[in-house]
């Protein structure tokens, strides 16, 4: 059985021209690229403070 | 594939050989996003547009910088009807990678048709109003706006699917149904869809059981259970015969009876007036053109009708111009009369009286041509030359002759030829009062007192000077009494009218006798005879 109003919620505007700029400045997401070099970044700061 | 931290190409090695960091995962992670990228292109192939939407998001949240994932999510983007969302994924690739991008394709291809975009536009903007609706629990209107939206942009999957799910929700499960299929053609696999689709079956198979079970339920009271089965299809509920008894035949023969009296009186009261006016209508126009060319031949006519009787007019003109030239008085014959005179001219130069009477009826009544008279117009110069010359030669000489001839009369008692002769020689010359008084003379002699007396009268006052007026007027005053008395008697001798001082002086005596007779009868009271006779004698 469906529930409608929780269904309902699944729909969102959709973009409209004028919103097509904010929407692309806002695709600068973080993407698993970006983790893995965040946490490579970490790991190798980590070793270098234990090698001191 | 390049490093992730100096860009260097990768080898096959586990790490990179310029900067030496270690590439494993880095490898992993880009290879999972081919992986969905892959995925999304194929159910893409399938039309399985939302699960490539899924795929192709889980591919750019592995790596943002998948130029080919974000293409191929704008493209599917663009078939399910978001075309702003396609737009801005080809702007953020072509942003990625300026050269040698499909998405300038795109972008190029969407753009060129402004209007389209526009459209598109406004159908997500109801698609949002429609949503806002939804919200504020108006879900008639939803449901209104979201119809135009599926028209004017019928790839629009997300409208198909609120639009299904308000009709799930307002029991109306045909409707959801049907709205649900259209838009599973568009994207065949979309589990909300087909969620919502199972939802709608669901009822209204449940309903359909319960109708056919309230039917059995009342079939012994409407039909007999073995002569019918009832079944629905939808909404219908269809109650189909088991056994069609043969009777129905007579009433197909009725209702196809009935079926052509509606068909003729639809001709007759529908189509038949139309045709009779549209017949009518025809005859009209004809009549018309008729009437037009008719009143057009009648101008020509009445236009050619003039014109014979101006042609007629100008031809009875024309022969009356003709027969005043050949009839008796014509032309011809004056040209006949004047060769006539001018042979007897030639041949008789003294017989100028004969020539004179033959020039005389050259022009008729008038014995001479005057200059710029109608009749000069008519005649050539030769014509008139000859005349003149004529006329020049043998006028003067006839009327002397005439005169002469005239007066030998006179004196010789034949009054009558005088008369005759003397009345040519004062045609002849009209300046001529001799010819006048002795013409005068001739009448009173002949006894033709009035003509007498009117010749008088013309001498008197022709010619006042003349020496011939004091007998004149002698014989006005007292020549017509004596003529009165003297009725039938000869009239006085030449001899008498040739001595105008002798009458003169007889006429003087007789006044002189006739004022004393009148002053004697005054004297004794009785009325003058002739009061004008006595002034006129006095005068004289």
């Amino acid at each position: 059985m469906i529930e409608f109003e929780e269904e309902l919620k699944k729909f969102h505007p959709l973009l409209e021209v004028e919103e097509a700029e904010r929407y692309i400045h806002n695709t600068d997401v973080t993407d698993l690229v970006d983790l893995m070099i965040s946490l490579a970044d970490r790991y190798e700061m980590r070793e270098e403070l234990m090698g001191e | 594939m390049r490093c992730y931290r100096c860009g260097a190409v990768l080898t096959e090695n586990e790490f990179c050989t310029n900067c030496g960091a270690d590439v494993r995962i880095y490898r992993r992670i880009i290879r999972l996003s081919n992986m969905y990228y892959n995925d999304g292109l194929q159910k893409a192939q399938v039309r399985d547009l939302s699960g490539a939407v899924e795929s192709l998001l889980q591919s750019l949240k592995c790596n943002r910088n998948n130029v080919d994932a974000r293409n191929l999510l704008g493209l599917v983007y663009f078939e399910m009807g978001e075309a702003v969302a396609a737009l801005s994924e080809w702007i953020v690739s072509k942003n990625l990678k300026p050269e040698k991008n499909i998405a300038d394709d795109f972008i190029e291809e969407v753009e060129s048709n402004p209007t389209r975009l526009s459209a598109i536009n406004q159908s997500l903007k109801k698609y949002n109003q429609a949503l806002s609706y939804c919200e504020q629990k108006s879900y008639d209107l939803a449901i209104i706006q979201l119809k135009k939206v599926v028209q004017s942009n019928p790839n629009l999957i997300v409208a198909y699917q609120l639009l299904g799910l308000l009709y799930l929700e307002s029991k109306d499960y045909e409707k959801a149904a049907r709205i649900l299929e259209r838009g599973i053609r568009i994207d065949k696999n979309n589990t909300t869809m087909l969620n919502y689709l199972k939802e709608a079956e669901d009822q209204l198979g449940e309903r359909d059981g319960l109708q056919v079970s309230s039917l059995q339920k009342k079939a012994p009271t409407t039909h007999a259970a073995s002569d019918s089965i009832v079944y629905q299809s939808g909404n219908e509920t269809i109650i189909q015969p088991i056994n069609m008894p043969e009777k129905v035949s007579m009433s197909a023969v009725v209702n196809i009876l009935i079926g052509l009296g509606i068909g003729l009186a639809v001709m007759w009261f529908l189509v038949l007036p139309a045709r009779i006016r549209s017949a009518q209508t025809n005859a009209n126009d004809e009549l018309m053109e008729v009437s037009n060319e008719l009143t057009a031949r009648s101008a020509d006519i009445d236009a050619l009708n003039k014109q014979i009787a101006s042609l007629q007019q100008e031809n009875e003109a024309a022969s009356q111009a003709i027969e005043s030239l050949t009839s008796g008085s014509g032309i011809v014959e004056k040209y006949d009369y004047l060769a006539e005179a001018a042979l007897n001219f030639i041949r008789s130069p003294n017989d100028v009286t004969t020539t004179a009477e033959m020039l005389a009826r050259v022009m008729g009544d008038s014995f001479s041509v005057s200059q710029g008279s109608s009749a000069e117009e008519n005649y050539s110069a030769a014509f008139r030359s000859l005349y003149d010359y004529l006329n020049t030669q043998v006028t003067d000489e006839a009327a002397k002759r005439l005169l002469d001839s005239g007066i030998a009369a006179y004196n010789n008692g034949d009054f009558n030829q005088a008369a005759a002769d003397l009345e040519n020689a004062y045609q002849l010359d009209e300046t001529n009062d001799q010819a006048l008084f002795y013409l005068a003379s001739s009448y009173r002699s002949a006894g033709d007192s009035d003509r007498a007396t009117e010749l008088f009268s013309l001498l008197i006052n022709t010619f006042p000077d003349s020496e011939y007026v004091q007998q004149a007027r002698t014989y006005l005053q007292n020549g017509a009494e004596s003529d009165r008395t003297d009725a039938g008697a000869q009239a006085a001798p030449p001899q008498e009218v040739q001595d105008p001082q002798a009458a003169a002086l007889a006429a003087f005596a007789a006044a002189q006798a006739q004022a004393a007779e009148e002053a004697q009868r005054a004297m004794q009271g009785l009325p003058a005879d002739s009061d004008v006779s006595a002034g006129a004698a006095i005068d004289q």
